[in-house]
């Protein structure tokens, strides 16, 4: 995998630098405190423990695997993987008003029960059926979703299976407290990166006992259809595999199909997502698990130990903004869609396959397009985090910011 | 006692430990069947947070909500929060390298134990204690060294005792100041006394704050990462949890060294990546504004501290001595009954809820935690209830 360690360098000698002013600064403190040479000396000692911490650190790859640069940090930022919005004056108003009547202490450790159970109804109404309050659990946003389940389920069933290519922050969770792994899923770039169901049997048959898999794939967009859906289960359920399902991106996808539908996944799956994506949730970070009760029960009690519960004031907003989701939703979708079929038609096969109409993945025959780009000031999820060279991902928006950047690109 | 026995007794420690955390939360759940129920219990202030800081989450949802933040926090809060710890504290921090926010304390725990210990490294841990970090320690598969603090001393923390406890596998120590649930304040003497054997053995500090508002008496709060030498090699915890009656906002921080925090947040980043922008705008006004709600709040709990003092005295329980924090620690070894049996009578006889030792670990079974975040008039109903049960205990009632 491509690391750009340029920056890194950089940071580093910046680092050297402050450090060594840092030093002189407290050596003039200790001195001022009266004290000798040689205690100021022993103070000063590096501490073994310190490096040890330090050189640790620098061995764990997937701990370091690259994040992406946070959203905003471009003039012209595309990198977003949910579109948002201001939130809905009503959210606020209704968020505002239970805050003054009190609602600032501590909640459910699961999630307050309210938001649990629109999370519940609105994922009946999506076709994932016989899902209640028990089997949901509010999170502080997708990378927590994505830590609580690797993590619990990894210490619980046995070897992860990431695939090859997929968001670094899944990797993340998996070097936090690196569990037993197997080597990496295959991925299809024909087919958007989707892990084959090929590599899947065979991690399956080498042991593999969590299964982590994005479906839509967060770097572009691209969805299983039913058939391969209906497979990857019966796959699961033959070999007593759990499986991961990070479906954040569903709702962006017309007909989509998640693995809940699937005999024995009720059992086996844990799903996550954004809670409510694309209106204006997205900087809150608000996330959902959901799973068996049995699981979910183990995964709160691992989400009490990290953070006792999600903030009372970012719930409030997803319960109020369950009761809009479905009339903004559809209209951002019905705005998203004609310019997603613009971007793919103006980039002329430059785009990889996806079915999300919020995200557009481009290949680039020109390795140096993407620092390129970024120079001239757009900001954009670089495939090379994900772990592919060569394709970077654009946020869909209704404007001509992805014209702009296609005139750059050819 | 060789690794094998530390390592038996540790893991003894932390299953004993799984049991208290379960206990506790069986404790809160059957609580909520009671509508008279007098909450001595959970660490939860009953005041309110402050109304600017509910105004800044407001503004925030109006017109910065689309807005994300880095995974350390967005860099107002972080800069507020080195004024604070510079004012509060004498500690100097660089806002830019130095500051990491997280969504709130238990979190920071989490990641001060994975970015200061490896797998079978050990942290001293004074008993007893918070049962958070028995639950972090055990996630960095850390090592439990407990250092006893009795009730007799007030539970202080004493520096030999710390370092008859060291062996080769110790790289940190955990000084919480005030203490939870023992309401110790290591003084200033300690302090030094504590930075020196962390500088002599080389090891790490990992201090915990979260309660440095409320100090009672004429003791004194003292941080290791204000004193010469001490910064290098600490990770100090706080929040606005407590001293802002912020507990459901969830946002905490860490500060420490530059390298130590490189580290720390690159595991924030894998263990959650960003926190929600409207509530760290509610805790940089909370943290900037008006100060009124925080001194009043410790004025009204120096009160009801001294209430529930009264009444122990009243009942001749013995306790040590609340130095600071929200809590007191009561010896109920004389009333002939286990802490958890008293607790559970007290529950669902008197419908008071209180959280017995044995939750914050061995050997705590001899203590009950005693909560004074509720009105006084519910704490005098409470203590009156505490009575009537304790009576029928000893055979007066």
């Amino acid at each position: 995998m491509f690391v750009d360690n340029r920056q890194n360098k950089r940071t580093v000698i910046f680092g050297f630098i402050r450090a060594e002013k840092t030093i002189l600064r407290q050596i003039s403190k200790l001195q001022i405190h009266g004290l000798s040479k040689e205690e100021v000396i022993t103070r000063m000692a590096k501490s073994r423990t310190i490096d040890a911490i330090l050189q640790r650190h620098v061995i764990n790859d997937l701990l370091l695997a690259p994040a992406l640069m946070p959203i905003g940090s471009s003039p012209k930022d595309l990198s977003a993987d949910q579109p948002t919005m201001p939130l809905d004056p009503a959210i606020v108003d209704y968020v505002t008003e239970r805050l003054q009547a009190g609602e600032t202490h501590y909640v459910d450790v699961p999630g307050m029960p309210a938001l649990r159970q629109v999370l519940a109804e609105h994922m009946q109404s999506a076709g994932l059926s016989g899902i209640e309050i028990a089997n949901v659990l509010v999170t502080a946003g997708m990378q927590e979703t994505r830590f609580l389940s690797i993590q619990t389920l990894g210490t619980l069933l046995g070897p992860v299976a990431l695939p090859e290519v997929v968001h670094p922050g899944a990797r993340k969770a998996l070097g936090i407290r690196p569990l037993e792994a197997t080597s990496p899923l295959p991925t299809d770039r024909e087919a958007g990166f989707l892990p084959t169901i090929a590599g899947i049997r065979q991690a399956l048959e080498n042991g593999a006992k969590v299964l982590v898999l994005e479906s839509p794939v967060r770097l572009t967009g691209a969805a299983y259809g039913a058939e391969a859906v209906a497979e990857i289960a019966r796959l699961a359920v033959q070999h007593q595999a759990a499986v991961i399902w990070d479906q954040g991106m569903a709702p962006w996808v017309d007909g989509y199909r998640s693995i809940w539908h699937e005999p024995g996944m009720e059992e086996q799956a844990v799903v996550l997502g954004e809670a409510f994506p694309g209106i204006g949730l997205e900087p809150l970070y608000i996330g959902y698990v959901v799973s068996n009760p049995d699981w979910i029960k183990k995964i709160s009690r691992d989400k009490q130990a990290i953070s006792i519960c999600t903030s009372t004031t970012d719930q409030l907003c997803a319960t109020k903004a369950a009761e809009l989701f479905p009339t903004l939703h559809e209209q951002q979708y019905q705005t998203l869609a004609p310019f997603h079929q613009q971007a793919v038609a103006a980039l002329n096969g430059m785009t990889l396959a996806g079915d999300s109409v919020n995200v557009v993945a481009v290949g680039l025959s020109d390795i140096m397009a993407a620092p390129a780009l970024r120079r001239s000031g757009f900001g954009f999820a670089d495939g090379t985090d994900f772990g592919v060279r060569g394709v970077i991902r654009l946020s869909v928006t209704p404007d001509n910011a992805i014209a702009d950047t296609l005139e750059l690109l050819k | 006692m060789n690794t094998n026995q530390t390592k038996q007794a540790a893991n003894a420690a932390f299953k004993k430990q799984e049991e208290g955390s379960a206990l506790m939360y069986r404790l809160f759940d059957e609580a909520g069947q009671y509508k008279d129920i007098v909450p001595l219990g959970r660490g939860d202030p009953d005041f309110d947070t402050p109304s600017h800081a509910i105004e800044a989450a407001r503004q925030t949802m109006l017109h910065h909500a689309d807005e994300y933040s880095p995974p350390e926090g967005i860099l107002a809060l972080r800069e507020a929060i080195a004024q604070r710890v510079k004012a509060h504290n004498g500690i100097d921090i660089d806002p830019a390298t130095e500051v990491c926010v997280t969504n709130g304390g238990v979190e920071a725990i989490r990641l001060m134990n994975l970015t200061a210990l490896n797998k079978g490294d050990g942290l001293l841990f004074p008993e007893p204690n918070y049962n958070s970090y028995r639950d972090s320690l055990r996630f960095a598969r850390g090592l439990l060294q407990p250092v006893l603090c009795e009730s007799e001393d007030d539970f202080r923390i004493r520096p030999e005792r710390m370092e008859t406890a060291i062996t080769e596998r110790t790289r940190a120590m955990l000084l919480i100041s005030p203490g939870n649930p023992n309401a110790n304040v290591v003084s200033p003497e300690d302090m030094e006394a504590m930075l020196d054997i962390a500088i002599r053995y080389d090891l790490l500090i990992l201090a915990d704050d979260i309660y440095d508002t409320f100090i009672f008496d004429d003791f004194v709060h003292a941080t290791a990462a204000a004193l010469p030498g001490g910064k290098e090699r600490t990770l100090t915890l706080n929040a606005v949890s407590k001293a802002y009656a912020m507990t459901g906002w969830r946002v905490g921080w860490v500060v420490g060294p530059a390298d130590l925090m490189a580290r720390f947040k690159q595991l924030k980043q894998a263990l959650s990546g960003g926190s929600s922008i409207v509530k760290q705008h509610a805790a940089l006004a909370a943290l900037t504004g008006p100060q009124d709600s925080s001194h009043m709040m410790t004025e009204v709990l120096t009160k009801r501290r001294q209430l529930v003092l009264d009444a122990l005295d009243e009942m001749g329980l013995p306790y040590g001595i609340p130095q600071g924090g929200q809590f007191l620690f009561a010896d109920v070894s004389g009333t002939g009954m286990k802490d958890v049996d008293l607790a559970f009578k007290l529950l669902h006889e008197g419908h008071v809820l209180t959280i017995p030792g044995s939750c914050f670990g061995a050997p705590n079974e001899n203590y009950i935690r005693i909560a004074f975040l509720t009105s006084q008039e519910n704490l005098q109903e409470g203590m009156r209830r505490f009575k009537v049960v304790l009576d029928e205990v000893r055979g007066n009632g």
